[in-house]
């Protein structure tokens, strides 16, 4: 499914998403250089890995990479040039404030580029990556990778069957414990993160505007759990789409470990899609051995109905290779940042944004 | 009647109107509470007295006041705008009250119902059972005993299917007062000052209608978020979002997140699945402890001992606040102090 053109989609995707592969390889497997060694990027490497495209790797702690790459049979690439002249495509899985440089840097010699959501921490780094890849003439694609989850993919799949009729009130819910990494780690700058809301917010405040269409109005408030470094742990939006929906959209790092819930509602004029990771769950193992208490972070369940990670990078690979579309592109992962930002803002200003798009 | 297990003179009982979808439940359980006697109904509709009157045969009046002068509490169940005529005519017969919620439609008449009661020196129960549901009460309780550290968002859902299939005035913008706003945020609104101990200083709503099939009457969306002055943040979904297939009326659940952790609680999850013929479809019959039993308790009780009642008048005013400053906030679409 590389519809594309759902009521998400905006006209200013059209510049990057025409641009034709800068060099059409349909004979031979995509080389992959990933960028960063840390959380996603390890995710990144073993879907890529279970797609029978070994990446190259490169972080700025090389013996992380190293790490990294003994892990997964992996090569390093000792510098982003290197790295540039060995690949076709470069995922990068920085951290969100290097997003934009190591995109930008790898589109100007004509790779292609994959970025970690957010795209980029601030709307003006996610400008300038559109720009140098259109002028590079070479695809970005954001991997907001809530979009290849079956259950969420179903549940669009039945809003554009008509099954609920037209999207009227959205509850999208991603509950979780607070990532375990150590005090002072960039994930707890908001400088450089944006916090709960740019990281965890993202995924929903993206599907709610794939579901209902373009966003006109944010109000979000916020709270901290009070760790001194902590920012904020939990946070809830209430968009205003251009249709008339509202949404409710609540991210939080507030829970226990191991939890990682994820819930969707959608209401609408005709009906209702209800989902809930607590109730969905084929397989409820109680084993003894390996009771603990959870991973570095908390994520979603992926293992049973088809890796979403693996089905959005060979997504961005098939469109690639192809010039196909992907469901989501950079204009997307753009608009998502918007509303990320304004979500932001309101919840330290109190008051409501209300967005404008650039592609109207 | 019932006699009180204690040997005391059984409390009085009145049912003023049966125009509310809760009035059958209230007459069948004060028929059969200990300690009660439910006198008999009263409705401007003769007929609709007589049904409700029926199935527990207790008696329908046809004067207002020849029920009032036999009763030491009466449960009002009329329509919302109607409240403030009949807590006035029953608070001049000295006759301690448990009105229905919401208190009224306006700020106004809410404030109008408190005062008439204090002038008349009666006794002022607002109808929220949410605090005697066994759930909310284990939340209540995770936030007073520390267990949840300090509690900084609280995340309620109170939907529901669209009321009209109970009784046509529920969509009504001047008999309800408005609609899935009105009638969906009062009860988590009161749960939430209860929890926290704290009133809202800031609402901000936004609401539309698309659900049920486009209804136009009155809003059958809404999104309610608040900020307590202790700093806790709050938000309710009110919807009307559940379809006439939805195997129960809704539900009301709430997930709290404080220091401590988080505490999630579904009022009505003490539930059967019910599977049955193609007609009769699904259904959820709860299995749970009955709220409403223990909120009509505690009203003959505050009656009999003439006390604060748990609930008080003042509270159902303070929710109906909210609501007001929900509706302002919509038509401002920006947040609005309140207090």
């Amino acid at each position: 499914m590389a519809d594309g053109g759902g009521p998400g989609l905006h006209a200013g995707s059209r510049a990057v998403s025409d641009m034709r592969p800068a060099r059409a390889r349909t004979d031979t497997p995509l080389r992959v250089g990933v960028v960063g060694a840390g959380f996603i990027g390890e995710t990144h490497v073993a879907a890529w890995a279970a797609e029978g495209v070994q990446a190259v790797i490169h972080d700025v702690d090389a013996g992380r990479a190293a790490a990294l790459a003994d892990r997964h049979g992996a090569r390093v690439a000792e510098s982003l040039d290197e790295l540039f002249g060995a690949v076709d495509v470069v995922d990068v899985c920085s951290p969100t404030h290097h997003h934009a440089g190591v995109a930008i840097a790898a589109a100007r010699p004509g790779r292609h580029v994959n970025c970690e959501k957010p795209m980029a921490r601030t709307l003006a780094d996610a400008e300038a990556m559109l720009a140098a890849a259109r002028d590079a003439g070479v695809r970005l694609f954001v991997a907001h990778v809530v979009r290849f989850f079956p259950e969420y993919v179903a549940a669009r799949a039945a809003v554009l069957a008509g099954a609920i009729g037209e999207p009227a009130v959205l509850r999208l819910t991603r509950a979780s414990f607070r990532p375990r990494q150590p005090a002072g780690h960039w994930f707890f700058d908001h400088a450089k993160s944006g916090g709960i809301v740019l990281d965890l917010m993202i995924h929903d405040l993206d599907y709610a505007r794939w579901i209902a269409g373009d966003v006109v109005a944010v109000h979000c408030r916020s709270a901290s759990l009070a760790q001194p470094d902590a920012g904020v742990d939990h946070a809830v939006a209430i968009l205003t789409h251009r249709s008339g929906a509202i949404s409710h959209v609540s991210a939080s790092w507030g829970y226990a470990p191991p939890i990682f819930r994820t819930a969707l509602e959608i209401a609408g004029s005709h009906g209702l899609i209800e989902q809930d990771s607590t109730t969905t769950a084929p397989v409820t193992p109680s084993l003894l051995a390996g009771a603990a208490g959870g991973g570095l972070t908390g994520i979603a369940d992926t293992g049973l109905a088809g890796d979403p990670f693996r089905l959005e990078l060979a997504e961005f690979a098939k469109a690639i290779r192809d010039g196909s579309e992907a469901r989501i592109g950079a204009a997307d992962g753009l608009e998502a940042l918007r509303i990320a930002l304004a979500a932001d803002a309101s919840a330290r200003t109190g008051a409501v944004v209300r967005l404008t798009q650039a592609a109207g | 009647m019932v006699v009180d297990p204690e040997g005391r003179a059984p409390v009085r009982i009145g049912v003023l109107s049966a125009e509310h979808v809760h009035a059958p439940t209230y007459i069948s359980l004060l028929a059969s509470m200990p300690g009660a006697h439910l006198v008999g109904v009263w409705d401007d509709d003769r007929q609709r007295a007589a049904a409700a009157a029926e199935p527990v045969a207790t008696r329908a009046f046809d004067a207002i006041e020849a029920l009032l002068e036999r009763v030491d509490g009466v449960v009002i169940a009329s329509a919302n705008s109607r409240h403030l005529r009949l807590v006035e005519i029953a608070a001049g017969a000295g006759v301690h009250i448990l009105c229905e919620k919401p208190l009224a439609t306006t700020v106004e008449d809410a404030r109008a119902i408190v005062d008439a009661c204090a002038r008349a020196g009666v006794r002022l129960m607002t109808a929220f059972p949410t605090r005697w549901n066994p759930a909310a009460r284990a939340l209540e309780s995770a936030v007073r005993s520390g267990a949840l550290g300090t509690p900084v968002f609280l995340e309620g859902v109170n939907t529901g299917t669209m009321p009209d299939i109970h009784a046509a005035w529920f969509v009504d913008p001047v008999l309800a007062g408005g609609g899935a706003v009105t009638d969906h945020v009062v009860h988590l609104a009161d749960l939430f000052r209860w929890i926290l101990r704290s009133e809202v200083v800031e609402v901000y709503a936004v609401a539309n209608r698309i659900l049920q099939e486009r209804f136009a009457g009155v809003e059958t969306g809404g999104l309610v978020s608040m900020r307590f002055a202790s700093g806790v943040s709050a938000t309710i979904d009110c919807s009307w979002s559940k379809p006439r297939s939805y195997p129960t009326w809704g539900g009301l659940s709430v997930q709290a997140v404080g220091t401590g952790g988080a505490f999630g609680i579904d009022a009505f999850r003490q539930r059967l699945a019910v599977y049955g013929t193609r007609e009769t479809g699904i259904s959820w019959p709860t299995w749970g402890p009955d709220a409403d039993r223990e909120m009509l308790a505690e009203f003959v009780s505050m009656v009999r001992d003439d006390r604060e009642p748990a609930v008080t008048g003042v509270d159902g005013l303070r929710a109906v606040e909210i609501v007001d400053a929900a509706y302002r906030s919509i038509a401002a679409s920006a947040p609005v102090s309140l207090g």
